[in-house]
């Protein structure tokens, strides 16, 4: 990929732990875990240069970290709001980042799995991204991590609640893990509401990849922990654990199924694969929501033999650098908004030469 | 109609309540005579009361809130009616002022899992890890999700998909045993 000169922060743009990620369902898991420091006000009342002062208490250990690769601060005012939609994307986060400003900051390290945010909501949100279908590990960095920062701060703590929050729905564990899956045959053949209804235990929600539970995109499924307090942490693990095995194994039935169904039942959803073939392949634009739709059917389209000339992998790349900060930074931001479609659906094209269509 | 297009050249970001920049729900589109004034909301926005039940957001949650409504967190001023309209807390004290009124606050939203609601008071609520407190989790979590799989897809005879969770599971099992050796 050509590093854009012009960003100060290449760290942005040449690593992503998405481009290797070979796995057709299970695309990856977000683990965020918030803590606030005793003593100070959460960050919504607390004047700027308190902030600044938690900034400083907590990036000294933090990018001394030895478990980090070269961690950098990156305050919030230094950044370009391209970056911080990228930082949306990537780190596959609801939150507003764009609204970052004076007095916030992140942290990232070299891997790109890894991000610290400063004073946005908490006065710190510790986030790792895994691609690799190893939550335990992840977690065993996270808590790791948080235990060395408490060698020199104290976390706002009750035996009530747990760890606090500023969002009180977040206290006690402080920590939410979301499981990313690719679901397009249980969501085509409309089993997936049925298998969750019968598998999910309390406390566990669903929602589409950018946090609204009504709208699925590239029809990804984002499986989270909504109960915070009266659970442990390994409760949180387990129970998601368990509801993402037992629905990836219903989505490897049902594309099975698929590829076992005589040809009048199954045409529609074939038709629907060489659409989205050809939309990628011959659109002059193309929107990313679009883009995503039909990247999904081409991703199950493969995983099924019925297109070939691609692995899964730069399939899944694609579903991150399709959408707009991605291709922004990659183009070096020097295109503007109206010729972005026409740009991402060039950079497809690209992507996506050798694709072969078998049906 | 090319003013449609413009418009669905950003689909990428979520809509936003104009009130609070909690998820979109209603579109409330007010025509009067010939200006029309479009206000985005979520669904518990006190806007969306206001124009619904005609009262003003402020006495709305007021008669809801009621005499307790003057209740305030003496270190950092945050107040219960804030709370009430979904504003953050304050400060870490917040949570003893507002203990209870938390809580209730947690039920109502579905965030409390069971376990609490049916134990007595006296039973801990929080029950995860303290500060400073190591806690692994050991990796046989995806082994046991793997295996209750397994016994499902069996009560189905569903044998294919049974020995691909087979292969899964001894290959876990193996690289488990490696791992433990190297320790």
């Amino acid at each position: 990929m050509n590093l854009p000169d012009k960003s100060h922060h290449p760290l942005l743009c040449n690593q992503s732990p998405w481009n290797k990620n070979p796995n057709a369902i299970w695309l990856g898991s977000t683990l965020r875990l918030h803590r606030n420091l005793e003593k100070f006000f959460f960050p919504g009342k607390l004047p700027t240069d308190k902030r600044k002062q938690v900034i400083s208490l907590l990036t000294n250990d933090l990018l001394a970290n030895d478990q980090l690769k070269n961690p950098k601060l990156i305050r919030a005012e230094d950044m370009p709001p391209t970056e911080k939609e990228f930082l949306v994307e990537h780190f596959l986060s609801n939150q507003d980042f764009h609204q970052a400003y004076v007095g916030e900051a992140f942290v990232l390290d070299e891997t790109g799995e890894f991000l610290a945010v400063l004073n946005l909501r908490d006065h710190l949100v510790l986030e790792w991204i895994d691609p690799r279908e190893d939550l335990e590990n992840s977690w065993d960095r996270l808590v790791k991590l948080e235990l060395s920062l408490t060698k020199s701060a104290n976390f706002a703590f009750l035996p009530k609640f747990g760890f606090l929050t500023s969002d009180f729905t977040q206290c006690g564990t402080g920590l939410v893990v979301t499981i990313f899956l690719h679901l397009p045959a249980l969501l085509y053949t409309r089993c997936l509401d049925e298998i969750v209804k019968k598998n999910k235990e309390d406390g566990i929600e669903q929602t589409g990849l950018q946090g609204n539970p009504n709208e699925v995109i590239g029809d990804i499924v984002a499986f989270y922990n909504s109960c915070t307090l009266g659970v442990t942490e390994e409760n949180i693990f387990s129970s998601l654990r368990m509801l993402a095995t037992k629905v990836l194994v219903e989505e490897k039935g049902a594309r099975r199924h698929l590829k076992e169904m005589s040809e009048p039942e199954v045409a529609h959803i074939k038709d629907k694969v060489s659409r989205a073939y050809a939309i990628l392949l011959h659109s002059y634009q193309i929107e990313a929501i679009e883009a995503l739709q039909a990247l999904s059917l081409v991703k199950m389209g493969i995983d099924l033999g019925w297109l070939k000339g691609i692995s899964q992998i730069p399939l899944n790349h694609l579903l991150f650098a399709c959408r707009r900060a991605h291709l922004l930074c990659h183009y070096g931001q020097k295109i503007s908004h109206e010729e972005l479609p026409h740009k991402r659906a060039e950079f497809i094209h690209q992507a996506l030469a050798g694709l072969e269509l078998l049906i | 109609m090319f003013k449609e297009e413009i418009d669905k050249r950003f689909p990428d970001r979520p809509l936003e309540c104009g009130e609070c920049k909690k998820g979109l729900a209603v579109r409330y589109t007010e025509i009067v005579g010939d200006s029309v004034t479009q206000t985005s909301m979520c669904a518990d926005c006190p806007e969306l009361q206001r124009r619904l039940h005609g009262t003003h957001p402020k006495t709305f949650i007021a008669n809801q809130v009621d005499a307790s409504a003057a209740l305030e967190c003496g270190n950092c001023g945050t107040t219960l009616e804030e709370i009430k309209r979904g504003h953050r807390l304050g400060c870490p004290e917040c949570y003893t002022i507002f203990e209870d009124i938390l809580l209730v606050e947690m039920q109502a939203a579905n965030r409390l899992p069971a376990r609490v609601l049916s134990t007595k008071k006296s039973v801990p609520i929080h029950i995860g890890h303290s500060p400073g407190e190591k806690l692994a989790i050991h990796p046989s979590s995806r082994l046991l999700a793997l295996n209750e799989a397994l016994k499902d897809t069996l009560n189905r005879e569903d044998y294919e998909q049974a020995a691909w969770l087979r292969d899964q599971i001894k290959a876990l099992t193996e690289n488990l045993k490696s791992e433990a050796e190297e320790k």
